[in-house]
């Protein structure tokens, strides 16, 4: 490897309104390296390769490329500069076809006829090159997750570029996936390809990166190289002084003892038998049978989209069940819908906070108490009680260490963690029977995670009932008495503390229930 | 009876103009993600300086002209607050509506006076195409048409051609749909949605221009009758595709004819019930349609690259 | 923030788009300050000048809050004036219908009629959009075409009045007329119900229950569904209750104002109904005191029309602009 550097970031700043989101940072590429840029949520990592990728206008400090100063406008300057990015959400058009979002914003060959025959050879190429098969007539609507990030990194390979910026690229693969990913990421490196890796999950820049830079709130805490450093720097570089590591549960060694079963006697929920079938005649959900019992958590492990959604809203009442019973503290209820069951002891955490959860026009109060608006302490059932409403939510900013000068505030100013924890003071100050957690920690810090974990253990204490379904398979391992796992709207496997294991779960994620299927781990290079 | 079905059907074809235009416009800002609603004032505000322009300077054409300048203003007054002040697209567009609607009534008035007898313009002559027009039957219901019938046909084509056969079509249609993609991949977003929020504006504005030089031969406060409305209801019952609009408006024109037809040659019905009968049938359709129309993906909001995904 | 901190912008608006205005009838040649002060103060300076300008104030505070209330709900009621015409032949049918029943009954069930009228031409809407998810902005707007040519059916059919020149019905019966206030110049009594609507909504839409499930679908339907609220029905509930609104409205026009049916008695009240109720954006506290304002221009626009020839549309390109400006407002504070 050359130990050469082909691109400096220097004292960049960036202020979105009043939060100082990049604070001088400093970044270098070295040549044909993997580069990991670690940070819990809110460090400023996408935002830092977000400047340089021209989607983001920085406020201060200096690009260089190759040495010299370069001054990117926006992503048309940075492609041009070879510079390509892989975003978190796929920045794919779902009507159009592969090709045609691999050759969106270049220019075409025939551009007065679309007749696109070169520019499919070449893509053709890049795959069998780099390993990375989807068929180009596809819609990118009838994509699964991974061939959806093969076009996104094919998208800039096709661009020709030599600096590849990859976003938390291994949310909702498999383990199985993410390691060929890994695979083809050291084929483009040895290609040629310098790699900026940006993700929160240490273990995988430990596994995959030659050189690591942490941030931490918009800082630049350390840059080491993998083989100089140990797990336990990197572990306080991310979090800082302030956190109490030893204690923690996102760091915990020990092992936790996994529900004790024979102390209750009835689940709180039982779903026997529920089939979901969508209003435009798909199945979402098949015969899928789950209990959680009082003082249990249990996780949904699963790729996004297999039918996660679906059960949180069949659970919570959101949308009836087809066909099948739904039990709730011994009590048929699987006529009931959300109108009942959230003011009787069921609460929600959903997984898209901004569509789902959150109302952007009306104030934090007016968020905190939605789903118990009808019901005391709010209202008397006709009025509203503001006065009660106003103590109790600044009550809840406090515990719940919500930024807004008050509950009077528009919720729209909030920023996407805040606006978690919104979710979070709503679902949690109930003490509901029956909590069902989608997502949880999305957006969080890590402090903040390791503060719903302590209230998710706190409920186990309390013997409530808890349905964490989670795209983390890490967050789930931590914290879960049981997990099960969702496959096209059906359980696949239930796995109980002790049998806890990455890749089985993650076969079971990808539909292989047979147990003689040859193992797809692979060691790494 | 022949006669009867070819005069219909040519009147069909003549009164589908406003409707091809403005729903062929309104598609077209839709295709980059900007929801025009103010198609009633734009056309209003079309049909009145069009009508002035043409009776002060004797020439349609540059009366036609005018009317697509005066669109084109609206449009570019729509891309500037929506897309570069990201404010909300409908309320900008009720706004301009009320300026429209304001303005086309005022423009007559300070320059004509306030009078009760509007002065008249020559309407649109038919031009017939040589041989194609002597073909029996469809000669003249197609070939025996104003200018701007051809025109409208053409548009439709042409924008059909551009959108879905060009790359520029290609990158267009990209930022309706996910406008951060296309900017991501480079495209100018901003460039996009001015130019075809504006050249929308031109064709509604043509579409408002033809109704005084096609109807009345003047013009009269709130002529466009609820027209822009129905364009709307039309790019849906489209699909925001250039050629079902254009098939579209055909239906949309044959019951706006149809109803006049039966006022005119008498019924059981009284005309009131008659006139209510294309809005009538608009909202029938729009039951039938409206659930399986496709709409651009980003129809009806505002990008803006920098603020932050929550 | 201190109210005058919050009035801020609107002044400003105001004052912009008269400069605005202003800048264009001078250079038409009409002598600018004549204008702007028969604009304003037409409405102060005569008992005649404040009474008409009570009068616009009823319906255009009754049609604002007939768009704010399903804008609360994030819906968009673009049929307010033909609500408002379905109120004024509900009104006249049981007012002629009924012409001899003595006041006590009539009244109310003149002013019901139109209620009831108008919620019927808000429930169509709102039924097409429960049933088959139509979108209620062109629904509301093709309906509004569909009332005109109704009224005009109502106006030269079997209650035609044939002594009058213009399609128009018969008066309605005597007991059916809304009592006065003030005789010379007159000024009925729907004012007082007018804003005792204006009033309750306000209460309903800020304090109650039913209120706060209103605004949160308003604020994103999908999380308010998801978190207990009958989204659906809420939708079909502002719209119906927007339309009995606007129809209340057409009943005072019939019953306090005119006595009878006439054809093409629709202004530009939907206009300033929808200028009012955005200017006001969708704060139904606003919408009273907006639509005061909005009355006194209106009344002076048309004394600015008889006294100076300048067109009455100039003055509502006014109101637009001063909406414009508001909105404007909010992107400079952004900034």
């Amino acid at each position: 490897m050359e130990d050469k550097t082909i691109l400096e970031l220097k004292n960049v700043r960036k202020v979105f309104g009043q939060i100082v989101a990049l604070d001088s940072v400093s970044f270098a590429l070295k040549r044909g390296e993997i580069h990991g840029l670690l940070g819990g949520n809110g460090a400023g990592k996408t935002t830092l390769m977000n400047i340089l990728y021209g989607l983001y206008r920085k406020d201060e400090g200096e690009i260089l490329l190759r040495d010299e100063t370069v001054n990117i406008q926006g992503p048309r300057d940075a492609i041009k500069h070879g510079i390509g990015m892989v975003h978190q959400h796929f920045l794919q058009i779902s009507n159009f076809t592969v090709l045609e979002n691999i050759v969106l914003g270049t220019d075409i060959k025939n551009k007065y006829t679309m007749k696109m025959d070169q520019e499919a050879e070449k893509v053709k190429e890049l795959c069998q090159r780099f390993g990375l098969n989807v068929n180009l007539n596809d819609m990118i609507s009838t994509l699964t997750v991974g061939a959806r990030q093969k076009v996104e990194i094919l998208k800039a390979l096709y661009r020709g570029v030599d600096i590849l910026i990859l976003d938390e690229p291994t949310t909702n693969l498999t383990p199985q996936e993410v390691d060929a990913l890994f695979v083809s990421l050291r084929v483009m490196v040895n290609d040629g390809l310098s790699i900026v890796f940006i993700t929160h999950k240490l273990r995988e820049v430990l596994s995959v990166c030659d050189r690591i830079t942490v941030l931490r709130e918009g800082k630049n805490i350390t840059t080491l190289d993998r083989k100089d450093a140990s797990e336990e720097v990197f572990v306080r570089a991310m979090v800082g002084e302030k956190m109490d590591i030893e204690n923690s549960i996102y760091f915990a060694t020990e092992v936790r003892q996994g529900f004790d079963r024979t102390t209750v006697e009835a689940p709180k929920l039982k779903l026997e038998n529920v089939n979901l079938i969508s209003q435009d005649g798909i199945p979402r959900l098949k015969d899928l049978n789950l209990e959680v019992f009082g003082g249990e958590i249990v996780g949904i492990a699963g790729v996004a989209g297999n039918g996660q959604r679906e059960l949180a809203e069949v659970v919570t009442g959101v949308v009836p069940i087809t066909n099948g019973k739904k039990t709730y503290m011994g009590d048929d209820v699987t006529s009931k819908t959300n109108v009942d069951l959230l003011s009787s002891g069921f609460s929600y955490i959903p997984e898209d906070r901004l569509s789902d959860g959150f109302l952007p026009k009306a104030t934090v109060a007016q968020n905190l108490i939605l789903g118990q608006h009808r019901i005391k302490p709010y209202s008397d059932g006709r009025f509203i009680n503001w006065k009660t409403v106003f103590s109790e939510s600044t009550k809840y900013i406090k515990e719940y260490n919500i930024k807004t000068n008050s509950p009077g505030d528009i919720g729209g100013n909030l920023s996407g963690g805040n606006i978690q924890r919104v979710m979070i003071a709503r679902a949690f100050s109930s003490d509901s029977q029956v909590m069902v957690a989608h997502n949880p920690t999305r957006g969080l810090d890590i402090p903040s995670m390791d503060f719903v974990y302590q209230k998710m253990l706190a409920r186990r204490e309390a013997k409530l009932a808890t349905l964490l379904i989670s795209e983390d398979l890490d967050e789930l391992m931590r914290i879960s008495d049981r997990i099960a796992v969702i496959f096209r709207g059906q359980i696949l496997g239930v796995l109980v503390r002790d049998e806890f294991d990455k890749y089985a779960i993650g076969r079971l994620m990808s539909g292989i229930t047979s147990e003689n299927q040859p193992t797809e781990e692979k060691n790494l290079p | 009876m022949d006669t009867t079905i070819i005069d219909f059907l040519r009147l069909v074809l003549l009164s589908m103009v406003p409707f091809v235009l403005a729903g062929q416009g309104t598609m077209l800002g839709g295709r980059t993600g900007v929801f025009n609603v103010a198609q009633e004032g734009m056309m209003l505000v079309g049909a009145s300086v069009g009508f002035l322009v043409s009776f002060f300077s004797g020439s349609i054409l540059l009366g036609v002209i005018v009317a697509m300048l005066s669109g084109a203003l609206f449009g570019l007054a729509l891309a500037y607050f929506t897309t570069s002040l990201k404010m909300n697209q409908f309320v900008i567009g009720l706004a301009l509506f009320f300026i429209g609607l304001g303005v086309s009534t005022l423009l007559p008035k300070l320059i004509l006076g306030i009078t009760l007898t509007p002065p008249l313009i020559p309407t649109l002559k038919s031009i017939p195409i040589p041989l194609l027009s002597q073909t029996p039957f469809i000669g003249p219901i197609l070939f025996k048409q104003n200018i701007l019938v051809y025109v409208s046909v053409l548009v439709s084509i042409g924008l059909w051609y551009f959108l879905f056969k060009t790359q520029k079509g290609l990158e267009l249609r990209s930022v309706g749909e996910y406008p951060m993609t296309a900017d991501s991949l480079g495209i100018n977003t901003t460039k996009m949605r001015y130019w075809s929020t504006i050249i929308g504006g031109m064709l509604i504005g043509m579409a408002g221009a033809y109704l005084p030089m096609v109807y009345a031969g003047t013009f009269t406060e709130g002529m466009t009758m609820g027209r822009g409305w129905l364009a709307i209801a039309l790019t849906f019952f489209g699909g925001w595709s250039p050629l079902p609009i254009l098939y579209g408006s055909l239906f949309f024109s044959a019951v706006e004819v149809l109803a006049f037809r039966v006022q005119v040659i008498g019924s059981f019905l009284p005309y009131q019930i008659l006139q209510m009968f294309p809005y009538i049938a608009t909202i029938l359709v729009m039951i039938l349609t409206f659930k399986r129309s496709r709409v651009p993906g980003f129809l009806g909001n505002n990008y803006d690259r920098e603020k932050r995904s929550l | 923030m201190t109210i005058a901190k919050k009035l801020l912008p609107y002044l400003l608006a105001v004052v912009a788009s008269f400069v605005a205005a202003g800048i264009f009838i001078s250079l038409m040649g009409f002598d600018v300050f004549k204008a702007y002060q028969t604009i304003l103060f037409t409405s102060f300076r005569t008992p005649n000048g404040f009474i008409q300008t009570l009068l616009k104030f009823i319906p255009l505070t009754l049609l604002a809050l007939a768009f704010t209330i399903p804008l609360n709900a994030g819906k968009f009621n673009i049929g307010g004036e033909g609500q408002m015409m379905a109120g004024g032949i509900g009104a006249a049918a049981m007012g002629i219908m009924f012409a001899d029943l003595p006041a006590i009954i009539l009244l109310p069930l003149v002013i019901l009629g139109g209620v009831v009228a108008g919620a019927l031409w808000g429930l169509i809407p709102a039924w097409l959009l429960y049933k088959f998810n139509i979108n209620e902005i062109l629904t509301t707007v093709l309906f509004n075409f569909v009332a005109f040519f109704l009224i005009d059916y109502v106006c030269t059919g079997p209650w035609r009045d044939p002594a009058a020149g213009h399609p128009t019905t018969v008066l309605i019966g005597r007991g059916g007329w809304l009592p006065m206030l003030v005789n010379n110049p007159p000024l009925h009594s729907g004012i007082i119900l007018a804003i005792l609507v204006a009033i309750g909504v306000y209460i309903y839409t800020s304090r109650t229950t039913g209120g706060y499930e209103l605004v949160a679908t308003g604020a994103n339907p999908r999380a308010a569904g998801v978190f207990g609220i009958n989204t659906r029905r809420m939708f079909v509930l502002s719209l119906v209750l927007g339309g009995a609104i606007a129809g209340l409205a057409g009943a005072f026009e019939v019953a306090g104002n005119q006595h009878r049916l006439i054809e093409g008695m629709q202004s530009n009240f939907l206009q300033l109904g929808l200028i009012i109720g955005l200017i006001s954006r969708g704060n139904n506290g606003a919408v009273p005191f907006v639509a005061f304002m909005i009355a006194v221009l209106e009344v002076g626009a048309s004394a600015m029309q008889r006294t100076m020839m300048i067109p009455v549309e100039m003055v509502f390109i006014v109101e637009a602009l001063i909406l414009l400006f508001v909105l404007l407002s909010d992107v400079v504070r952004r900034k």
